[in-house]
């Protein structure tokens, strides 16, 4: 092409489907970006996100983040099971439904809006098909949800869906009313496309005020189980919904001399998650206490200036900043490669002044202790004389 | 590697005449040193240093054994191992300097980046389908031996070391070596094939002759004499002699100090041999007044006068412990006819140069006999080349361990390239 002619900027979409795009870092950077907001049922909202750079998330289906908010000024967390798919990595999806009088759970239904940011961690936890359970070479699943237990599941037979490998998959959902069913016209949909192997089997308790329900009724108990997947016995067995929802399914499991090691579920209530799977609940705290830590810290973000002695060039930098980036942007010159503390690259004399470096093994105790350090990953706590 | 059966190499081996030198072509021709290189370097556990070489992590030291480069490191976790020293992205020399500090091991070249475990944790612009895990550092086998480094090139190394390091350690273990420094090394080159650096390691015929710093601080009588030679006088002293290594084996021994002799120089793919032997004069070190040269004992020795502990293994190395200082050598072929020679000095870790030591004195019999040894085995040299050599024959009282060495040598060889 002419360099002269002018090249039409492209549709900001294109650059999202560049190749070779990395993957999503939370640590680097949280805030996603609510790019739409869906409608579900009367008290369910899908928010779709994405993140601000160009960026690929990667998370096995079944797994969830958690949302790091501040509503009135007050810090708070929830866990939100990521209810899209992994095969369509450029955006995420959660899908949440209202607690009457819950914080957070009405901030995002009644304040967040489309073009809103909201800053997450994760992903966490392994309630996931993909890597629980040990599935036969054609392994066959049950699916029993209940209300918005019905998103890692759901997140699980898009996967499924998505890469075109149906499984022999009975999903069952379980709603109050055929008005509550969530994902409803998706489900259908892929029952539809995936004759055969995919069963979607809906069970409500009453009719909807306009809608009367001719499906199964009722609470989900064996005799519905024998009816809609009479050889639950030989399936893989994975369960989400309200407490008293996996209790019962538990006992009608048990009863039944079903084979518990097949049995996986996930809560979404957080005290009983903490006690069933300690390990999952402790990244949740874990990552919740380093986005307080970092929020604390936030706020009074003082500047030091750096001096680079043999260049005779003296910058700001902030102190929640790495010399080496202050120094970049200010044109500064320093040797480095990794930028992450591993390689050594950067390794400088601080001549004087401190600094607060968390590095990757690219330094010695004893060269720290000779007032070395690496520049990649240091951020000043002191103004510095660098010997550069 | 000279391998089918019309090479010389296996009719040399085949017609080797024990109780006699080696062929001229064992010591001079550049095929059977590239033989030599695979079958004994390539296959046998080599002493390469100490692990006061690399005392802290991070700490690494290089080496080259033939063509292949090696990296010695210590790692966080205290343990010492070893790697190619070669990049596993263009084939770069990795570490450059012979003994430097690292935090990671990183390529000077595109900054790939090892891990002391040898896994890559750095390579920038590599793409997506580019897996790390495919390109960690190629690992050398590397065993530490009370302090004493072996590593081995081959896949499978020879399993008996494990024989040889339990019946060494007690023998090694109270000099400590892991708390000692190296106070003093020297590389020298000797004109000479790497087993004739051995050779005449392995005797003491040549030493009165030869050596007026080495024979202060030892016995003649320590390596053999043919009795019927001896005058009446001599006889005597022999005797004495022979009455000394009884009854300090028997005290030493009490003292939690192994010090009999034990050979296995060929009867084991791993061959050794060690003794602790008492030394003249004051008898407390290898030094020109045999006094200790160093005023900080080695290990949980509290007595100077504990003899000196020496320890042959094949096919690289010596060393010799004393109560006060260690020297350990080995041999690093460089061509058919030249040997690198390096020797190091170690002492107590707290040892203050100049207050408990001085290097000259610590040094001095062993720089000494080094140069004089270099010289005899250029000689050799020389003469191998000529038309007119002819192995000829070792004294059956001074040689033994020179014609063991030789049988060793001669069956690893024919264990690999046949006879
Ligand atoms: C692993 C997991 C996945 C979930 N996935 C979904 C989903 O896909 N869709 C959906 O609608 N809901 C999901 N939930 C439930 C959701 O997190 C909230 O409980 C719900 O939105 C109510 O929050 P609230 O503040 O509005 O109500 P509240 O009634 O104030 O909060 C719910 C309860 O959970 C407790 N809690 C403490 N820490 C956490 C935390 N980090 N995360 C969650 N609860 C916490 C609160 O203290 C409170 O007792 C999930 C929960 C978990 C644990
Ligand atoms: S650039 Fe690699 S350690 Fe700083
Ligand atoms: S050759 Fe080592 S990084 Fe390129
Ligand atoms: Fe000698």
């Amino acid at each position: 092409m002419d360099a002269l002619t002018p090249t039409p900027s492209p549709d900001p979409a294109a650059l999202r489907l560049a190749g070779n795009l990395p993957e999503w870092n939370p640590e680097a950077d949280d805030v996603l970006i609510v790019r739409e907001i869906r409608d579900e049922t009367a008290d369910v909202k899908t928010f779709v996100l994405a993140p601000k750079e160009p960026c690929i998330f990667r998370y096995a289906p079944g797994q969830f983040l958690t949302l790091d908010l501040s509503i009135n000024g007050e810090a708070i967390n929830r866990c939100y099971t990521i209810a899209s798919a992994p095969t369509r990595p450029h955006t995420l999806a959660i899908t949440v439904k209202r607690v009457p009088g819950g914080p957070v759970s009405n901030f995002l239904h009644d304040h967040v809006k489309v073009g809103g940011e909201l800053r997450a961690v994760g992903p966490m936890g392994d309630f996931s098909c993909f890597t629980q359970g040990t599935p036969s070479p054609t392994p066959r699943y049950l699916f029993l949800s209940g209300g918005s237990g019905i998103t890692p599941l759901m997140s699980m037979a898009r996967t499924f869906h998505d890469l075109g490998e149906p499984r022999d998959l009975v999903f069952v959902h379980a709603a109050r009313s055929p008005d509550d069913i969530i994902f409803r016209s998706e489900l259908e949909m892929m029952a539809r496309n995936q004759r055969g192997s995919f069963r979607f089997a809906p069970v409500c308790e009453a009719d909807g005020p306009f809608n009367p329900w001719h499906g199964l009724r009722g609470r989900l108990n064996l005799g519905l189980l024998n009816h809609i997947a009479p050889d639950f016995k030989e399936r893989e067995i994975f369960v989400c919904g309200p407490s008293p929802f996996m209790a019962a399914v538990r006992e009608m499991l048990k009863g039944a001399g079903f084979d518990m090691s097949r049995h996986h579920e996930e809560s979404f209530d957080f005290a009983e998650l903490a006690k069933a799977e300690p390990d999952v609940a402790a990244d949740v705290s874990i990552a919740e206490a380093v986005e307080a830590v970092q929020d604390a810290l936030a706020p009074p973000v003082a500047s030091y200036t750096i001096e680079f002695a043999k260049q005779k060039r003296t910058i700001e930098c902030r102190s929640d900043m790495f010399v080496l980036d202050a120094a970049r942007r200010a044109g500064v010159r320093l040797p480095s490669s990794c930028s992450k503390g591993l390689c050594g690259t950067c390794k400088s004399k601080v001549v004087s002044g401190t600094v607060d470096m968390k590095h990757g093994g690219g330094i010695r105790q004893r060269e720290i202790d000779a007032g070395m350090a690496l520049l990649c990953c240091s951020k000043p706590t002191s103004d510095l004389v660098v010997d550069r | 590697m000279l391998d089918s059966t019309q090479t010389p190499l296996k009719a040399l081996i085949r017609r080797r005449k024990p109780g006699y030198s080696l062929e001229a072509p064992f010591y001079t021709s550049p095929e059977i040193f590239e033989a030599d290189m695979d079958v004994i370097f390539g296959r046998h556990w080599i002493f390469v240093g100490v692990e006061p070489d690399v005392p802290e992590p991070g700490d690494a030291m290089t080496l080259d054994i033939g063509k292949t480069a090696v990296v010695i490191v210590r790692d966080d976790d205290n343990e010492v191992r070893a790697f190619h020293n070669v990049c596993r992205h263009r084939g770069a020399r990795l570490v450059l300097d012979y003994k430097t500090t690292v935090g990671n091991l990183v390529c000077r070249y595109h900054s790939w980046t090892y891990g002391l475990d040898g896994k890559l944790l750095f390579a920038e612009h590599m793409g997506q389908g580019f897996d790390m895990g495919c390109h960690s550092l190629k690992p050398i086998h590397c065993r530490s031996l009370e302090g004493l480094i072996f590593i081995c090139l081959s896949e499978e190394a020879p399993a008996d070391f494990d024989v040889m390091a339990a019946k060494m350690a007690p023998y090694l273990a109270p000099h400590d070596l892991k708390n000692a420094k190296v106070a003093f090394e020297k590389d020298i080159i000797e004109p000479g094939n790497w087993k004739l650096t051995m050779e005449n390691n392995r005797e003491c015929y040549h030493c009165s002759g030869n050596h007026p710093e080495l024979t202060v601080p030892l016995f003649a009588y320590g390596f053999g004499f043919a009795p019927e030679e001896l005058d009446e006088h001599g006889r005597k002293e022999a005797e004495e002699y022979a009455k000394l290594v009884t009854t300090s084996h028997r005290e030493w021994e009490s003292c939690g100090f192994p010090s009999t002799m034990m050979e296995h120089l060929d009867d084991m793919v791993t061959g050794f041999r060690t003794e602790r032997l008492p030394l003249a004069g004051d008898g407390e070190s290898h030094t020109n007044d045999t006094k200790a040269a160093c005023k900080k004992l080695l290990g949980k020795i509290n007595d100077p006068k504990h003899g000196a502990l020496h320890f042959w293994t094949q096919p690289n190395s010596w060393h010799h412990f004393m109560s006060d200082h260690a020297v350990v050598f080995s041999v690093l072929p460089l061509d058919a006819e030249r040997s690198l020679l390096r020797t190091k000095w170690l002492v107590h870790k707290d040892a203050v140069e100049g207050v408990d030591y001085d290097i000259e004195n610590l040094t001095a019999v062993w720089d000494a006999t080094n140069d004089q040894d270099s010289t005899l085995v250029g000689y050799c040299q020389e003469g191998a080349r000529s038309p007119a050599y002819e192995p000829g024959p070792y004294s059956p009282h001074t040689e033994m361990l020179v014609d063991k060495f030789c049988n060793w040598y001669i069956g690893r060889m024919a264990e690999h390239v046949g006879r």
